[in-house]
């Protein structure tokens, strides 16, 4: 089966260590809230906001997830200390998109979906089934593995913080995107990679259509 | 959602603390006969109850274990025409624990077996499917993967669909849930007035999803998601986001309240949970069709429960008797019909609740194949 996804916006952010420049002042006021949310959280209300989307479906992605959190666990635990509650709230999958849902009252369906290094090309499969049901659907991908000792298991990626969001709608017009292999000299995380390459094509002077093979 | 085809549970395996297969589950859920017990090993002596599997296997050997059951079990001689779709919400963490405690660092940690992919990757060792994915969002992560697997059959996109929802005790889950002040050092009671909290605990269920009805199916009739959008840990006080959930399962199966028989509750134990679901129960069912949580039998298994809760409705069905609940002295909410013993009488159509961390909401909707 084949599902052609019209591309409306798109927006990415990457930084080798921390991305710095998420804007999260404006468009988290409350400060109590934004002292609770995560990277990835914060990485994902940005990209929101760029792709300008608030109320909808929501479907993100992840391979590794709150990484910051589980880290913060996880060294607890060995040095026999209490956990935090805050980290542990914060250390599901589905926390980015929780707070983005919060941070706008969305009340819609939001999943979240952790498939490794196919996570994009999943995440690209499971928006296109929804979007069959003809709504305008954001699709979010974020990895955030800027850890402390992260050298001792990460021998690949540079960039330890990304995000990558896709607001799309089926369409019955023909591609003119394709997923042809480009050399990925960023060294971004393999979870990224589908949604990395429309995003690169993206040309908001044309529609951006990518056929989806189910 | 324009419905192609309808989507049947045709076979099922599992291994819980209460049951190493289906017949033994419900009879310990039936005589209340609970496997959860005291333990102090997971986080720094703290003692806490838990359902911990009493197996010989490693836990993910019985994974291989209960995929190869339910094949044999199944009409399928493999799953290489089978969509795999996991529900975990920890994945590898345990695994990633052992490395971590021991070694004091990261080295020997292989990400392959960290994440919550380290299932399908796990299961690629033994098995060839025709594509996979996993669900992870917290507590109703195999709910969610089992509310896609009928999306994709409805669509007409898949004929079978394998659903896993498994999650394994951790000292991170043992732990955190302590952190939060939500565990009981006693087997929960659901709906008590008295409750102190829920018992975490581990599963493996794996159910088999095809567009084609076998012996003894029941039908996956609706499913209906909502988001509380208002709080991470808490839920919304009146359960809105958990009556939302189960209206549009409702009217995704095209049934009214009224048609259900039985409601296989989210009922963690937790003072928030349960007074939260019971307002959203009360608020759209009244007090017609019976309530229970069968958690206090099963425990808490997390990313598993719905998964899990989803066999417990097959079995409902197919037994045409809806059980007990367990350790239930007196009711906080007098308002929903909670049943205090097994109940024989038709059942037309169960729905089961499973709501998450996020305020993330999944109601599935099971019924009698007609």
């Amino acid at each position: 089966m084949k599902i052609n996804l019209e591309i409306l916006n798109t927006a990415c952010i990457y930084d080798k260590n921390e991305i710095k420049e998420l804007e999260m002042k404006q468009l988290v006021p409350k400060m109590v809230t934004r002292r609770r949310l995560t990277r990835a959280s914060k990485i994902a209300i940005y990209l929101a906001h760029k792709v300008d989307f608030k109320i909808g479906r929501i479907m993100y992605g992840s391979s590794f997830s709150e990484m910051p959190a589980t880290a913060n666990i996880l060294k607890r635990i060995k040095d026999k200390e209490a956990i935090s509650p805050t980290d542990f709230q914060n250390s599901v999958y589905n926390t980015a998109a929780s707070y983005l849902s919060m941070l706008y009252e969305n009340k819609n369906e939001i999943m979240t979906i952790s498939s490794g290094d196919q996570t994009s090309k999943q995440l690209l499969k499971l928006g296109a089934i929804k979007a069959l049901d003809g709504d305008e659907i954001l699709l979010i991908a974020t990895e955030t593995l800027n850890i402390p000792n992260i050298e001792e298991v990460n021998h690949c990626i540079d960039y330890l913080e990304c995000g990558i969001a896709l607001k799309v709608k089926v369409t019955h017009s023909s591609a003119n995107l394709d997923f042809i292999k480009t050399h990925n000299s960023l060294k971004i995380p393999n979870s990224l990679n589908e949604l990395f390459i429309i995003a690169n094509q993206f040309d908001e002077n044309r529609k951006n259509i990518i056929e989806i093979v189910i | 959602m324009t419905i192609k085809n309808k989507a049947y549970i045709t076979s099922t395996a599992l291994i819980c603390c209460s049951g190493t297969n289906e017949a033994d589950l419900f009879h310990n859920i039936c005589t209340k006969n609970s496997f959860i017990k005291t333990d102090a090993n997971y986080f720094n002596n703290t003692p806490a109850a838990l359902g911990k599997i009493d197996s010989e296997n490693n836990f993910f050997d019985d994974l291989i274990l209960k995929c190869e059951e339910l094949l044999l079990k199944s009409n399928l001689t493999n799953f290489k025409e089978t969509l795999l779709i996991v529900g975990s919400s920890v994945g590898g963490i345990a695994i990633t624990e052992d490395i971590y405690f021991t070694n004091g660092d990261y080295k020997k940690i292989n990400p392959n077996y960290h994440n919550i992919n380290t299932i399908q990757t796990l299961l690629e060792k033994k098995f060839t499917f025709l594509d996979g994915l996993s669900f992870s969002t917290a507590c109703t992560s195999s709910a969610n993967a089992l509310g896609y697997a009928h999306e994709v059959i409805s669509k007409g996109i898949y004929k079978n669909v394998l659903v896993l929802g498994i999650d394994q005790l951790s000292q991170t889950t043992v732990g955190g849930f302590l952190s939060l002040g939500v565990l009981s050092s006693k087997p929960c009671k659901p709906f008590d007035i008295n409750r102190e909290g829920m018992n975490v605990s581990e599963a493996i269920a794996a159910i088999l999803i095809q567009s084609e009805p076998t012996k003894n199916s029941v039908e996956l009739c609706g499913v209906g998601y909502s988001s509380d959008a208002y709080h991470m840990t808490h839920p919304h006080p009146d359960g809105l986001g958990a009556k939302s959930a189960m209206e549009k399962a409702l009217q995704q199966a095209n049934i009214t309240s009224d048609d259900i028989d039985y409601i296989n509750a989210h009922g963690t134990g937790t003072q928030a949970n349960d007074s939260a679901e019971a307002n959203a129960i009360e608020s759209l069912f009244g007090n017609k069709p019976f309530v229970s949580s069968t958690k206090s039998i099963t425990g808490h298994t997390l990313g598993a429960a719905g998964a899990v809760e989803a066999i417990i409705c097959k079995l409902i069905i197919n037994n045409q008797t809806i059980p007990t609940n367990t350790n239930l002295a007196m009711q906080e909410n007098v308002n929903i019909n909670l049943t205090m013993e097994n109940i024989k009488q038709k059942i037309d159509y169960t729905i089961s609740n499973s709501f998450a961390f996020g305020g993330n909401n999944c109601s599935l909707i099971f019924g009698k194949v007609k």
